[in-house]
């Protein structure tokens, strides 16, 4: 399971409504159009600004933007970070990491009981 | 009953057809004018509201699978970043479609640099690319039924070619001019056609018979004959296509001793007119007529769909030489989303001075040129050339998009470029275009420029006409020149097409003739009948 953790220069701090968490891509191709389709989706349905950032690069993209997160080339077995700030920073940091673990709903939906823990290969 | 009635207008194109009233909607003429960035701005934003629509409407009907395509394509659309660059060149002055194909472009070339599963996604960004120029070219020219009497103020070229002319059918204009791209559509697919007819009182419906040779229509002939003479009935008295080659030497080249080989080619204005040439009949094509070929926007930025046309024409030729030429944008030839009907463009941004002022057009066509040179002798014309700069840019351009596609395997050759010469600067500069592989005199503009009269202008017609005698004089520079530089010069226009006309042309050593199809059988008979008489037309 992937922890919840506070990066470098990002800490969270009282009342400042950040998050930041850091998720391994698993899901089969990466994140092609559909799951980009998804992850988008899900991070404009909340308030605050959301970013990723690829593979420890400093440079963080518009979660809410599909150009960006297609441009990013997401593919398998990249590190993904998502950070969010404002309002429900947390819980939009939460729900989009719990999309990538899941493989971002989108196949094998019946089959998941495939004996993987939730998303992290073993 | 409607008694008839006789309404004199201007000839502006031969023979007689009878047929049931359309009237054009006044409203879908364009209006004259260049759109500000305000108006580019929210015709592109309602294409993209458009274009979001449609698909939502698609995803709504489809499986899952091809409803996460659609999504995803919304998705894009709606994201700000995809847009942004298209609004920003159009704050920079450019026009909705350019704009939007120049910026979808750069992102499709961004995301097709791997050939990964994302360069796959480029695709959608090209179907975007396209579905939202449709939106912007509105696809609503409303067609009108087969055999009609076209009645309005004016015809846009993009509507005669659209409809189906072969159930016959005709065109009277209230406004219009004889000299206009449409009139010359007209004649050279042999469809009769008024103009300057002024007040035309007939409603949908009512017959109207137009006689494009005397310049009239009347309106109800019925009511004064038992039944239409055979002869008058819609397209029965077209003429014929024209059919050369019934001698035993070739075709194509048809003339006197006296005179020496006089070559005759063809031009194109759409696939219908390639379709009834007979290539045995011509040397080759002389002039395509790229912006005629291509309807809309969303086709002139479709490099595919360029070289879909230039492939039916090389094809079609069979070896014999195609002479295509880059989009005339410009002047009296609009193009909604890339260029609008703008009176004062005629001597502004047009033509080459277009592309060069808009490369991503000019390179998308330049590759088509360039793929479609590898499939047959491509020659490529460059229009409205001012100064050798222009030529000299455009090389460079066709350079860069040949080594392109040759580091992409793509089978290619770089085609030689000429130049029409159509501008006065360029006619009497002709000595310092020696990098011009070729040239092409376009009479009909090099005459408006010359007597500083626009063709589609009815006041200064009779000055537009009366330049002949200039335009020859200069003609007889630019073969000089030419002959100077060692380069091939031909001839296209009206001009060449005219029998009465063709004498002088070879008279001053041009050889090389290049008409509507419509033309090709009496400038044939006219250069025959030159070696029997005198024959020798003297330079005006």
């Amino acid at each position: 399971m992937t922890e919840t953790v506070p990066s470098h220069g990002f800490a969270r701090a009282p009342g400042s409504h950040r998050s930041q968490v850091e998720v391994e891509v698993t899901h089969g191709i990466g994140l092609h159009a559909r799951p980009s389709v998804a992850f988008t989706r899900l991070a404009k349905s909340f308030p605050c600004t959301v970013e990723v950032a690829v593979d420890g690069s400093g440079e963080w993209l518009n979660g809410k933007s599909i150009v960006k997160i297609i441009g990013a080339r997401i593919r398998r077995g990249t590190r993904l970070r998502i950070r969010a700030e404002g309002s429900r920073a947390e819980e939009a940091v939460a729900a989009l990491s719990e999309l990538v673990r899941r493989d971002f709903d989108e196949e094998r939906r019946i089959g998941r009981t495939d004996g993987r823990a939730d998303g992290r290969p073993a | 009953m409607a008694a008839p009635r006789d309404l004199r207008g201007s000839p502006a194109s031969p023979g007689r057809a009878l047929g049931p009233v359309h009237r054009a909607e006044e409203r879908s003429v364009p209006l004259p004018g260049a759109p500000g960035e305000g108006d580019a701005r929210a015709a592109l934003a309602a294409a993209v509201t458009v274009a979001v629509a449609e698909l939502g409407e698609l995803s709504a009907r489809s499986d899952a699978e091809s409803a996460g395509i659609l999504d995803f394509q919304i998705e894009l659309l709606l994201d700000g970043e995809l847009t942004a660059p298209a609004f920003a060149r159009i704050g920079r002055g450019e026009a909705a479609a350019l704009a939007w194909a120049g910026a979808m472009n750069a992102h499709i070339d961004t995301l097709a640099t791997d050939g990964d599963a994302f360069a796959l996604r480029a695709a959608d960004l090209a179907d975007l690319k396209n579905r939202v120029l449709d939106a912007l070219a509105g696809r609503t020219r409303a067609d009108f039924p087969q055999g009609a009497v076209y009645v309005g103020r004016d015809m846009p070229p993009s509507a005669f070619l659209a409809h189906d002319w072969s159930a016959g059918g005709a065109i009277a204009l209230t406004a219009g001019s004889a000299a206009s791209h449409v009139a010359l559509l007209a004649r050279s697919r042999g469809v009769p056609m008024v103009v300057g007819l002024g007040a035309l009182p007939a409603e949908p419906g009512d017959t109207a018979l137009v006689d494009g040779t005397q310049g009239v229509v009347r309106l109800h002939p019925e009511e004064r004959l038992d039944a239409p003479p055979a002869h008058l009935v819609a397209g029965a008295d077209r003429a014929p296509a024209a059919r050369l080659g019934a001698g035993g030497r070739y075709a194509g080249e048809t003339g006197a001793a006296e005179t020496g080989p006089v070559r005759l080619f063809a031009n194109i204005d759409t696939l219908a007119d390639l379709d009834a040439l007979d290539p045995a009949g011509v040397a080759g094509v002389g002039l395509v007529r790229t912006e005629f070929l291509l309807s809309d926007a969303a086709e002139a930025l479709n490099e595919e769909r360029h070289l879909a046309c230039y492939r039916r024409i090389v094809e079609r030729l069979g070896g014999r030489p195609a002479t295509l030429r880059m989009l005339d944008l410009g002047g009296d030839k609009a193009m909604p989303g890339l260029v609008e009907g703008d009176p004062a463009s005629v001597l502004g941004a047009r033509g080459v001075r277009f592309l060069l002022a808009h490369p991503d057009l000019a390179r998308i066509q330049a590759r088509a040129l360039i793929r479609a040179a590898a499939l047959g002798p491509v020659n490529v014309l460059l229009p409205m050339v001012t100064l050798p700069a222009e030529l000299a840019a455009m090389a460079r351009l066709f350079d860069e998009e040949a080594a392109r596609l040759a580091r992409r395997g793509v089978p290619a050759r770089r085609p030689p470029l000429g130049i029409m010469v159509e501008v006065p600067a360029a006619a009497l500069t002709l000595d310092l275009f020696g990098a011009a592989a070729f040239f092409s005199v376009g009479t009909n503009d090099l005459m408006q420029y010359l007597a500083a009269a626009a063709r589609d202008n009815p006041a200064v017609a009779h000055l537009y006409a009366g330049a002949e005698a200039a335009m020859f004089r200069l003609l007889d520079q630019i073969a000089v020149a030419a002959r100077a530089l060692g380069r091939p010069v031909s001839v296209c226009g009206d001009l060449a097409g005219d029998p009465a006309a063709v004498g002088r042309l070879v008279a001053l050593g041009l050889r090389d003739l290049s008409m509507a199809p419509a033309r090709l059988g009496a400038v044939r008979a006219a250069i025959e009948g030159l070696g029997e008489g005198s024959g020798e037309g003297a330079p005006g």
